[in-house]
């Protein structure tokens, strides 16, 4: 467990370094932007008739640095301020500081990632078990076509055909909003179905899009399993089918769990796609707009809690990681 | 390599039993083995003749047509047209170069960048090894897609080498990583060592020795790298976070869905789906194609 735990520990601290670097990258891309909205924003307050200090104060909350001092103390301060978690105020949103809006539409952002994740991790696994041991049946053939067919289909693509099916054609399911907005959020009945409800779509497109990757995957691990001799030996001993397929899957699952740190950054990345198709006010729908109204704080904001959900989600794998494969811990 | 031959060889290659000298007739030959191969060769080619000459088809004021909007399907306008009654053929056609060429550059940085990167780690263990591999994961752990919605603030991609650069530049990391394990095993080979012993220069034995036997693994990475960017700036189009400079397949998808409201008017559904078609033929093309490019680069395979 000691191991396991400097692991970890070296984990976290690789981490850290990695957020710093991201939030040094924003501040700079802000800081030396075309026009500089920083600059820009001053001069318009200084127009407004505010006062020259008054106009520094304002810019100073909106973007946590100061347009006229040195870029280096600039930078210092604008460390300083994420240190509090402080992230600047929101533009299009009317002052609002950027962190409340950003933990707000996280969580619509983690709950369909992971549910997208864990459910074509879970039928996607099972279906190149069953790919891999099948592989010369029809049934095996059909499984590995839907799988590459799956996997080569672009997300955008995906989303508006589903969008398309069914919220247009076929009108059974809603769109945008995460809720019925007639509702009372709580735990209440009616109010978790309609969650859910809206939540299927997005969810169904996150685990169709990374379920081919992870049949595929799984099938060339199965068989590259299938070869090793403490399968033959567990045939020849006797033991059931279930109980070697039990076997071939646990030796087979463990490359996966790299993959699954990787694949999470690319379900994050499509949180743009997707929120943005079903209308859905999650982060990736907040980075998106806040590009397209030049809300500069709320794009770094939104980049940077992304950029920290990855990272934390590739540490938990890990973690995972180094729980289930028993080398590891050694 | 025997790509300048001279003609006469190509010329006589009846004549010529031992004909396999020639990379491009090998190259030939593996594609009409197997009909899907020559589909997806097919496919291919098309495009590329699109992305060169598609441009010159039209005027460069694509005709608009006030009694057609969003007319649908017919021999004039076999697409479809959109929402100035443009013909969605055309739309497709023109758009292709600036999409396909992006998706070239961003392929070919992206394989250049982690090739090299990968060569060297792999092959210069130690400390280069380890800064390479650090700036590797860092590139592999950020989400690249963002990343690129953010940089598309600062960054012109106006022009399709600037957005194949960026592309290249956020992409190139699993590369790299596959191509350094890759390299690891093979520099305790013996050939390897032999050339060590021989005091071949480590740039000889990098791009003359090792980068051979990892080509099929490269070229089937920089046709994956093509569609993968063809996903990335057709996407960034369609979220529509990069200004419109010129028609492309992306702002086609992004007008559709967000202006036409193709999503509820049937009507607009050609001017939606002729984008995505083009996609989708092109992604079937490179896929069919791939496993002929393996054959075509994999030394062991070609001896057989």
């Amino acid at each position: 467990m000691k191991t396991v735990m400097a692991r970890l520990a070296k984990r976290l601290v690789a981490g850290v370094i990695m957020i710093l670097v991201v939030a040094s990258f924003t501040f700079l891309l802000v800081r030396l932007m075309p026009g500089n909205p920083v600059e820009a924003k001053y001069q318009s307050l200084l127009l407004n008739g505010l006062t020259p200090v008054q106009a520094m104060d304002e810019v100073r909350v909106m973007y946590g640095f100061i347009p006229h001092q040195s870029l280096w103390i600039q930078y210092l301060h604008y460390l300083g301020q994420i240190l509090h978690l402080n992230l600047g105020q929101s533009i299009s949103y009317e002052g609002t500081p950027v962190m409340r809006i950003i933990l707000g539409a996280a969580p619509w952002t983690i709950i369909l990632v992971l549910t997208g994740t864990v459910a074509s991790f879970i039928v996607g696994i099972l279906a190149g078990v069953i790919a891999a041991i099948r592989r010369n049946s029809p049934v095996g053939s059909a499984i590995t076509i839907s799988g590459s067919v799956l996997h080569g289909i672009p997300l955008f693509v995906m989303a508006l055909f589903l969008a398309y099916v069914f919220t247009t054609i076929w009108a059974v399911l809603p769109f945008g909003a995460p809720y019925n907005a007639a509702l009372t959020p709580g735990f209440n009945g009616p109010f978790i179905s309609s969650l859910a409800r809206h939540a299927l779509l997005p969810v169904f497109t996150y685990a169709l899009a990374s379920y081919g990757g992870w049949l595929l995957t799984m099938k060339s691990s199965v068989i590259s399993v299938l070869g090793d001799d403490f399968i033959l030996a567990s045939e020849v001993r006797g033991l059931k089918t279930s109980t070697r397929v039990g076997y071939i899957a646990h030796n087979a699952i463990l490359p996966l769990f790299t993959i699954l740190a990787l694949s999470l950054g690319f379900m994050f990345g499509g949180s743009l796609f997707i929120e943005d198709i079903f209308d859905y006010p999650g982060l990736g729908n907040l980075l998106v707009n806040a590009i397209n109204n030049r809300d500069y704080p709320l794009m770094s904001g939104a980049f940077l809690l992304i950029t920290v959900a990855v990272i934390a989600s590739n540490i938990i794998t890990d973690f995972l990681y180094s729980v289930v494969d028993p080398r590891i811990r050694r | 390599m025997s790509m300048r031959l001279p003609k006469t060889v190509l010329h006589n290659r009846s004549a010529n039993p031992n004909f396999r000298q020639s990379f491009w007739g090998f190259a030939w030959r593996t594609i009409v083995k197997k009909p899907g191969r020559l589909i997806g060769f097919a496919i291919i080619v098309l495009f590329a003749l699109m992305g060169i000459f598609g441009p010159y088809l039209y005027p460069a004021q694509l005709p608009i047509n006030p009694n057609a909007i969003y007319a649908p399907i017919s021999w004039q306008y076999p697409l479809g047209t959109d929402f100035e009654g443009t013909s969605n053929l055309a739309l497709v056609v023109t758009g292709a170069r600036y999409v396909l060429f992006a998706a070239a550059m961003g392929a070919v940085f992206t394989v250049v960048f982690g090739t090299i990167l990968g060569l060297c780690a792999g092959y210069f263990i130690g400390l280069t090894d380890s800064v390479i591999m650090r700036i590797t994961d860092f590139i592999l752990t950020i989400p690249s897609f963002p990343l690129l919605v953010v940089l598309s603030t600062v960054w012109n991609f106006g022009q399709p080498v600037a957005m194949g650069f960026v592309l290249g530049i956020t992409g190139w990391g699993g590369l790299a990583r596959a191509v350094r394990s890759q390299t690891m095993s093979l520099r305790e080979r013996g050939f390897i060592e032999a050339a060590r012993g021989l005091g071949l220069s480590p740039l000889y034995i990098l791009f003359r020795e090792i980068l051979p036997n990892v080509g099929s693994y490269i070229a089937m990475n920089l046709l994956l790298a093509v569609t993968g960017s063809i996903y990335a700036e057709v996407g960034l189009f369609f979220l529509g976070v990069v200004p419109f400079q010129v028609n492309n397949w992306g702002v086609m998808l992004n007008l559709a869905v967000f202006s036409a409201g193709a999503m509820s008017s049937p009507q607009a559904l050609p001017y939606l789906l002729s984008p995505m078609l083009a996609i989708l033929i092109l992604t079937l093309g490179i896929v069919l194609f791939l496993d002929a490019l393996d054959e075509m680069f994999n030394p062991r395979l070609r001896e057989v």
